[in-house]
């Protein structure tokens, strides 16, 4: 797996894990049919791809979870998912741009081209 | 947004009117891959892992030879259905051990809130929790058919 790609798996995990965690959403899951249990398991998940990252990127990506909730963001149409802000073509033309690992200048959550 | 109301939702390109495979890992790999030509999923492993995840925190399947795989991923590029059905049933693990014959794979963009992504997940739900709706997706002989069904839920 890619450096991008255990970033992206780890903003998942993370979503998942909040889910998880939060008494509100299995209530509602619950009513739908399904049990959301095994969290040590989640977590132990999370825990092994968190340490199999490189540390810049965890840096990265943890600040800007701590500070927005998440910590990777989706790219659509040049524009970040997280802040809203439309990407300079520069960012958007770098080559390796959706490949390796690149911050979003506005915000700082890490980008994922889609 | 209902499943009747977003055409996007609907797409004859995301049905398997027969899943070739009896594994559940297989299975979910076989819909995530559609996803992935039909341009819905950008990281097509990291989303089967996301999935294969989330069945080992309890089976999605929920009894009746239904089962709703769910995801809210950032690798989903739009919301979607993803619609299988299998006549000869996989083992997934259901609440009443009865092999799955439908499937309903529910993929949410990572950046939906929870409730969101529950609502959606809850309307695919509520398309297979009727017998007669269930009945009719297994008899479906198109998409257009399969189309319908989930279109009345809708309305």
């Amino acid at each position: 797996m890619t450096a991008l790609g255990q970033l992206v798996y780890l903003g998942d995990l993370d979503l998942l894990l909040r889910e998880a965690r939060d008494e509100a959403s299995r209530l509602r899951l619950r009513k739908l049919g399904f049990e959301l249990a095994g969290l040590e398991r989640l977590e132990a998940a999370r825990e092994r791809l968190a340490a199999a990252i490189e540390r810049r990127w965890m840096v990265m990506y943890e600040r800007a979870r701590q500070r927005y909730g998440r910590g990777v963001a989706a790219v659509r149409e040049r524009v970040c998912q997280g802040c809203f802000v439309t990407l300079p073509t520069s960012v958007a033309s770098r080559p390796g741009a959706g490949e390796t690992p690149g911050l979003c200048e506005s915000c700082g959550r890490v980008l994922f081209w889609g | 947004m209902t499943l009747g109301t977003a055409p996007s939702v609907l797409d004859p390109s995301l049905y398997i009117p027969e899943l070739k495979t009896r594994r559940k890992d297989a299975a979910l790999a076989d819909l995530v891959s559609l996803a992935h030509q039909a341009g819905v999923v950008r990281g097509p492993e990291l989303l089967r892992e996301l999935l294969v995840m989330r069945e080992r925190l309890g089976s999605t399947a929920i009894g009746k030879g239904v089962a709703l795989p769910h995801a809210r991923s950032l690798t989903v590029n739009r919301p979607q259905l993803v619609v299988a059905r299998s006549r000869r049933g996989i083992d997934w693990d259901a609440p009443d051990e009865l092999p799955v014959t439908l499937v309903l794979l529910t993929l949410t963009p990572g950046e939906w809130g929870e409730e969101a992504h529950h609502a959606f997940l809850g309307r695919a739900a509520a398309v297979a929790r009727l017998q007669r709706n269930r009945q009719r997706l297994l008899d479906a002989a198109s998409f257009d058919d399969v189309a319908s069904v989930l279109r009345e839920v809708g309305r």
